[in-house]
Order: structure tokens, then sequence, then C-alpha cells
């Protein structure tokens, strides 16, 4: 029985392995600073722009791959990689007419094409949606609706040129340049990503959504995010990404930046499922991304929830610096695992100010051959009075081949700190199976449901449009790995 | 880059030369081994915070400032010093500065068991050394396998159970730096019984560095309970490494307290290494000061149907700082484990610090595992209450701490273990 389903799920195909056939405008192959001056001078950038990016490079260069994560891998080789690809025509886009048809038809089999056909038919969506095709933005949608808010969604870009005040003030403020390999290699070559600001006292009306994709071969996806809440400000922000079915690895470096001022809220949701690799363990996407927020004033919150079903190799720890007093850090997370998939996530509180309070809660599914694994670190600074943090962490594991771990991290430097950390390891209990099977629902749906209800809790706090992706892209990553 | 390198390696060779001035041939140590083990210390270096396992735990830096000279340097020590260190319900055995003192030494016959020192050994025994405790998995191993002391064998034959707990008497008494490699192997054979009480004092007048490594295997069916007391007092630093195998329906039972010591480091490494046995590792430390108290444990899942359990609790006061890090494996095969682990600490201070990182690696699917940690302050609730029925702030906080404490000290079977402990967490507090 078992095996009969495992068979079936690992014949499962990746769904969004398509290539799309655009005419890109690339970058020779290879790193050195004629190819950042290269990027930046195609992107028409200031001057500051350029020495942030050669400052990072040079860092990089004296910095060594880290290799502490559970995880193991070739190592990419960075002369081997385009550092940058745009898809061509690029022009400016007045209207999504002009996009390239073959972009759209892209588009529609991601599935994310609907608000754009609403939008374009005058029914309204409520998401505004940033594409990110090979590291370039392609479309923003809803710019003008949101500007009457006197909210910037842009792609990074169009912000370096319209609000270079803003970017300078807040670029590298969570994740500087010299944060850790991957943050200075992609402060050094980044070609896009969006860019997001929202102004004192403004509730965004919409979702913002970020989707990336990686399309042509041989390239690396270096995108860059970053998320302002000024005073009393909110948003939620979504993003999702895909990529074609390879053999070779190819490599997404990432920086995503959330700063919050006072009373400010930003939600950060993420459904990450990259090409994770045939049931060989061959190809996939690397996919080792810096993201952090900093509350950086009194009563702000920053909550990460991410869903990660894809990439060979994930290296992520979305992580929350509270900063100001009675400030919030969140991260719910589910991370899946199957074939020979590997995963290292977690995340990192760091408490500085007073009363300030983070909840962890990560699930683990590990199934095939593959390895998941939870680090974390919850560190209360000295005086960061009245802090608390409770975390929990729970694996599931499906199948005698997989692994899961949990690497948690606590230190603690102040007596009134009142910390908690919890974590299990077990597999879907008969008893839960038998339970489903005597009501008549079959083994499939079973499980199906239990996963569910297992990952509930981190689901719920999904916004509506993607806790139903997520829900379904659960069910196909793990249809029938247990019997 | 390459300058961080040098100066690594630069205090294990500092250490490496020191010691060979003063170290004689160790004859029940074959000369591969030890060669090998000087290889592996030069390779690895010296554990520093760099080190994943030692995070928590800079033995380089300790050595680099503490110990830049070893002088190997000691008191003789007679009956009247030990006197005091011993335990009345039991055995008393003493090992000085690394080497088993016959002398000093309780006398008695026991069927079944065999009290020897390393030198003493048969060739068959001597094949058991290093067969737990291997050089290549920590350089500190390594360092007290090349320069070990002439330490204790302790044997309990097939089927007999002793009926008095064997109490072992660690003690340094260097009146210069000194660093001491104490070693023992206690080989407890099929359905045998015995409960062993390891305790570590420092009488000396000057600083030691103390790298203690025990292999202990349990057969198959046997029982060791085991008490470690540690009671080393400011000016000794110490590494005490726990490599223990056990075998089919045994049961492995460590109790650790830790009372005082400037850097105490435990590692207690236990594998489960056939079906049905069970591990379980408790401990309890109070530590003030500028105290680090390190707590290490690994429990090596390798075959199905096993438990372990493991509880940890802690009281870091003043400036010191409390560990605790605790890994369970399971492997592949090992269907069926039920692993638990918790570690609970109290900071009673704003300059002091907890460090937790309990781990789970685990790479079977029918297993129940479970960790939880906790850290905070007393519980001011509690407090109010106490101090509502007219008991005073500051008994109320002890008697907190002591309720806190008291499942751990409840576990010692021996009464006057338990008094000693009792009383010197009390004067703690």
């Amino acid at each position: 029985m078992a095996n009969e389903i495992l068979e079936e799920h690992i014949n499962k195909d990746y769904e969004w392995g398509f290539t799309t056939d655009i005419a890109a405008d690339e970058a020779p192959k290879g790193l050195n600073e004629d190819i950042i001056r290269f990027i930046s001078a195609k992107k028409n950038e200031p001057e500051w722009m350029l020495e942030f990016r050669l400052k990072a490079f040079r860092n990089w260069q004296n910095m060594v791959e880290p290799e502490w994560a559970h995880v193991s891998y070739t190592k990419p080789d960075f002369q081997d990689i385009i550092y940058y690809s745009a898809p061509k025509p690029k022009k400016e886009l007045a209207s999504l007419d002009e996009v390239d048809p073959e972009l759209l038809k892209t588009f529609a089999k991601l599935g994310i094409s609907i608000d754009e056909q609403k939008r374009l038919s005058g029914v309204q969506s409520n998401i505004a949606v940033d594409v990110v095709f090979d590291s370039v933005s392609v479309k923003t949608t809803f710019k003008e609706t949101l500007a009457e808010k006197g909210i910037i969604f842009c792609s990074f870009s169009e912000a370096v040129q319209d609000h270079p005040e803003l970017v300078k003030k807040y670029m590298g403020m969570a994740v500087p340049p010299t944060d850790n390999f991957y943050a200075a290699l992609n402060s050094a070559v980044f070609t896009d990503g969006s860019f997001c600001y929202i102004p004192k006292g403004v509730r965004s009306p919409m979702e913002l959504s970020t989707y990336f994709r990686i399309n042509a071969s041989g390239t690396g996806q270096f995108e860059r995010t970053l998320i302002i809440a000024d005073e009393d400000a909110f948003v939620s922000y979504l993003e999702g990404c895909t990529a074609p079915q390879r053999d070779e690895n190819q490599l997404h470096a990432a920086v995503v930046e959330i700063i919050t001022h006072k009373n400010a809220e930003v939600k950060y949701s993420t459904v990450q499922n990259w090409y994770p690799g045939d049931k060989e363990g061959k190809g996939g996407i690397f996919n080792f991304v810096t993201k952090r927020g900093i509350c950086l004033e009194d009563n702000s919150k920053i909550s990460w929830t991410q869903v990660e079903t894809g990439s060979a190799v994930t290296w992520k720890y979305p992580s929350v610096i509270l900063k100001g007093n009675n400030s919030v850090g969140e991260f719910y997370s589910v991370a899946v695992t199957n074939n020979y998939q590997q995963a290292d996530t977690g995340t990192k509180m760091i408490h500085i100010g007073k009363n300030t309070r983070s909840t962890i809660i990560s699930k683990g599914i590990s199934a095939g051959f593959s390895n998941n694994s939870y680090r974390g670190l919850v560190q209360i600074k000295k005086g960061a009075s009245n802090a608390r943090n409770f975390s929990q962490c729970d694996s599931l594991l499906m199948g005698d081949k997989c692994g899961a771990h949990t690497f948690p991290y606590i230190e603690i430097k102040d007596r009134s700190a009142v910390v908690e950390h919890e974590a299990t390891t077990s597999k879907i209990g008969e008893d839960q199976l038998f339970y489903c099977k005597q009501r008549g629902i079959d083994n499939e749906k079973a499980i199906g449901l239990i996963v569910n209800g297992y990952c509930k809790e981190v689901l719920n706090k999904l916004p509506m449009e993607f806790a139903v992706e997520a829900q379904k892209l659960l069910a196909i990553s793990l249809e029938g790995s247990v019997g | 880059m390459s300058l961080v390198a040098e100066n690594k390696s630069a205090v294990t060779q500092n250490l490496l030369e020191q010691l060979q001035k003063n170290s004689s041939k160790i004859a029940f140590m074959p000369d591969t081994e030890i060669v090998s083990a000087i290889r592996i210390l030069e390779d690895k270096g010296i554990p520093n915070n760099k080190h994943e396992d030692y995070k928590y735990c800079n033995i380089e830096a300790v050595l680099r400032k503490e110990f830049k000279t070893v002088e190997q340097s000691f008191n003789e020590l007679t009956n009247a010093d030990i006197a005091p260190l011993k335990i009345e319900e039991a055995i008393n055995l003493v090992v000085v500065n690394g080497n088993y003192n016959e002398a000093l030494s309780e006398k008695m016959i026991v069927k079944g068991l065999t009290v020897k020192s390393l030198n003493e050994l048969s060739s068959s025994e001597k094949g058991l050394l290093s067969s737990q405790a291997k050089s290549d998995t920590d350089a500190l191993i390594a360092l007290n396998t090349a320069f070990t002391g002439n330490g204790l064998f302790l044997q309990v034959d097939k089927n007999n159970i002793i009926p008095m707990p064997l109490h072992v008497i660690y003690v340094n008494s260097g009146n210069s730096s000194n660093v001491t490699n104490t070693r023992n192997f206690v080989n407890i054979q099929a359905s045998a019984e015995v409960t062993l009480i390891e305790s570590f004092y420092n009488i000396g007048t000057a600083k030691v560095f103390s790298n203690f490594v025990s292999e202990k295997f349990v057969g198959e069916n046997a029982k060791l309970t085991c008490y470690t007391f540690q009671n080393e007092g400011a000016l000794s630093y110490s590494v005490n490494t726990n490599q223990v195998k056990i075998s089919k329906y045994s049961n492995y039972t460590n109790n650790t307290f830790t009372l005082s010591g400037e850097l105490v480091r435990n590692n207690h490494n236990v594998v489960l290494a056939d079906s049905n046995c069970e591990a379980h590792l408790n401990g309890l430390f109070i530590s003030n000061g500028t105290q680090s108290v390190d707590n290490h444990t690994l429990i090596d899942h390798q075959m199905p149907h096993c438990e372990s359990n493991e509880l940890y609790k802690g009281i870091a006061k003043d400036k010191s700082v409390g560990t605790f890090n605790g890994k369970i494996f399971v492997r592949k095969d090992a269907q069926k484990t039920n692993a638990y682990q918790s570690s609970k600490n109290i900071l009673m201070s704003d300059d002091a610090t907890i460090n937790t990182k309990p781990q789970l690696e685990i790479y079977a699917d029918d297993v129940k595992c479970s960790h939880g940690t906790s850290t905070g302050k007393i519980d001011t609730e509690a407090l109010f209450y106490l101090k509502a029925r007219g008991i005073g702030d500051e008994s109320a906080r002890k008697l907190l701490l002591q309720a806190f404490a008291q499942e751990l000290i409840d576990k010692i079977e021996i009464p006057s273990l338990q008094e000693r402990v009792l009383h010197l967490f009390e004067k703690a507090l």
C-alpha cells in the first residue's frame, strides 16, 4: 500500500517546470568588477549605488562560503553564473497589452494572470502584483491606485531612480552588505526586486505581492526586496516563486529587508515553490536567502509566514530584530521536503527593547530521502526586560529514509525574561488514520486532512488566496507519502 | 586568515611542549594510539568557540590565559586529606592527579569486583582502552589519550550484584599550574549491577586543568547507576567526558551535581548500541561568581525499542554562565525510540547568562522524540503566596529554589551523598 502510493507520488512531476521562449538580454558569464559595473550601467544607476555594490563585492571576495548548515551540496561555481538576464524587449510598458504575449502565457500557466485579467476587465481585485522575471521586474500592477494613498510600490530599479533618498536611507539597514556570504553577493550583483513604502498612518487597501520566476538557464536570481512601514502604517505582503525544470542547479540568493517605525505592522507571507530537482535529486534551485526585519521603534510588529515546498537546498532564516520597546516578532513556518530535498530553515529573534515578545511556530514535514532541519536563535540581550518568547517546532516524518532535525539556540542575558521552547518529532498516528478511515475517508485524503490539521496553526496566518494555494501545494507535495 | 590559524595551533603546540617535558612513557596504551592521538590533537587543535560543540565553552581561551606554563608539580596527600571526602556507606577508592592511589583507597574483597590500576591490565584488558572514547571524535579525548595517567580499571563480573556503592574520589593537589589527564574504564559485564559515585575535588593550591575521560561499558541486562559529584572550587577548570556504551536490556543512569568549579564542562555521550535498553541522564547545577557550567549530552540511539530521558536544571547567579546542549540522535534502524529531553533554568541576576541548545537529529520515522526547555525567573505569584503567609522575601526565594531543585536531589539514593549535595546547594543559595 505504502509503496504504491509512494511510487505514485514519486512519479509526480513538478507542475511549473516549463520554460518560456523569450529572448533575454544577458551579461556574459562570470563575476568581476566589470560585470558589476555592467549591471549598474545597464540599470542606469547613480554613483552611490555602484559604490554600494563594489563595496559589497570587495567584502564578498574576502568571505568564505558558510558550511555550518545541515545540508550537503556541490558548491556553485560563481564564475559559471550569468548575473544579469533581462527578458527582451526591455522598454517601459504602459499597459499589459504591450507585454510580450509569451510572457503573459507564462503567467497564465503560473495561474497568476487572473488579477491582471480582472484589472483589465475593470473588476477590482485586492492584490497588487510586482512580477520579477529572471531578476528583472516586468510589471507592477495597481500602481496608480496605490499612489493615491501615497503608497510607493514599484520595482527596485524604479525606486533607485525615483526615490533615491528612501533607498539610500533604508537599504542595508536590516541586512548590511557585510552580513553574510550570500547577502554580500546579492548586494554586489542584485538586478532588481520590489520596493514598498507605506507612508504615515496608511493601511494598505490591498495585499501587495511579488512573484519571482527564474527562466533563463545558467542564470542566478539575485533580487532584493525592501519594505518600509512608516508610523502607524500597515501592509500585508505576499511573495511567490517558481522556476523551470533543469538538470543544473540554479542559485537564488535574495535579500528581503523590512523596517517598521512606531506602531507600524508588516505581515510578510511566502509560498516558496522553486523547482526542487527531480526524484533522483538532480537539478533544482539552491535557495540561499537572507530575510530580516527590524522593529525600529516602539509598538511595531513584524510577522513572517512561510510555506516552503520547493528548492533542492534551502538555507533561509527570516529574522526579526526587536529594537523598539513593546515590539512583536512572529515566525510561522511550514517546511515540506520530499525526494532528495534539503532544508535548513528557521528564524532568529533578537530581543533588545523592553517588553518585547516573539512567537515561533515551525512545522517540518519530511518524506522520501529528504532532510529537514529547524535552526533558530532566540537571543535576549541584557536590558531587554520582561522579554517573552515561545517557540514550538514540530516535525513529522513520513518514511524511514528521511531525517528531521532541530537546532535551537537560546541565549538569555536578562533575568526577567521568560523563554520557552518545545519540540516534538513523530509520524502520523495510526490511530488518527484509523479514525479517519473508519469514517469512510480514504488513506490519501486522511493524510491530507491530518497534515493540513498539523499545519493549521501556520496556514491560518496566511492571507486567504495564499492559504488555498498553500493547502493545494501541501497536498501535491505529500500525496501518499505514508501508507 | 592565516594569522588566526597559526595562533590557534600555538596554544595547542605550547600545551604539547609543556606536557611532553614532564611526561613519561605510558606502558598500557599502545604507541600507535598515542602517536595518532597527538596527530589528531595537532590537526584539530584545542576546541574554541568557533567549534560548534564548544560554542559556549572556549577551552582554548582558558588554556591560553590560565595555563601558559604547566609545571606538573603536586603535593603529597595523606589519609587525613582524604578522610573528609569519603562516603561512609561506600567503598572509597582514591585517584590522585590522574593516578590510582592504592595506599589511600579502602581495601575490601568483594566477590566479582576487580579494582586495579591501568598499569596492571592484562593484555586482553588493554584492548578495551580507547574502544569507547575515540581520539578522533574530540581533541580533548585525544589530549587525554596522549598523556593519560595511571587511572582506574573497575570491573563487575557476570551475574554479580555489588551490595554497596563504589565511591571513586578524584582529587587534584597541584602547587603550580597543572594539567591532569585522568582516565578510567568501567566494565559492567552481563547481568551485573553496581552503583558508582564519582566525586571530583581539587585540594591543591594552584590552578588545575582537569581533563577527565571515563569509558563505561554496560553489558547485556546489566545495570549501572552513576552519580557525578563536582565540587572542585574556584581554582579548577575541568572537562569531564563520559563515553558510555550500553547493551541489550541494560539500564544506565547518571545524575550529575555541579556545585562549584570555575569552569565545568561535562560531556555525557551515551551510545544505545542494542535494542530494549534505557539511559537516564539528570543534572543539577548552581553557579555563582564568574563560573561557567556547560552540560553537553549526546544520546545516540542506534537500535529499536530503546528509551532515553534527560532532565537538566540550573540556577545561574552573579556573572555566571550556564549552558545546556543536548543532542538526541536517532539512527535509521532505531524505530520505536522514545526519547525525552528537558532543560529548565532560572536566572538570578541580570549579569548571568543561560544558553540552551537542545537538538534533535532524527532519521527514523516511528519514534516519539521531544524536548522542552524553559528559562525564567522565580514565579512572582508563588513568591507572593509565601510572603502573604509571613515568610520573608529571602527565605521565600530560597524555599522556591529548593523546591525547583528537589526533584533532582530526590533522585539520590545514598543518604550521606544526598545530605552532602543538599548542604552545599543550600550554602550556594
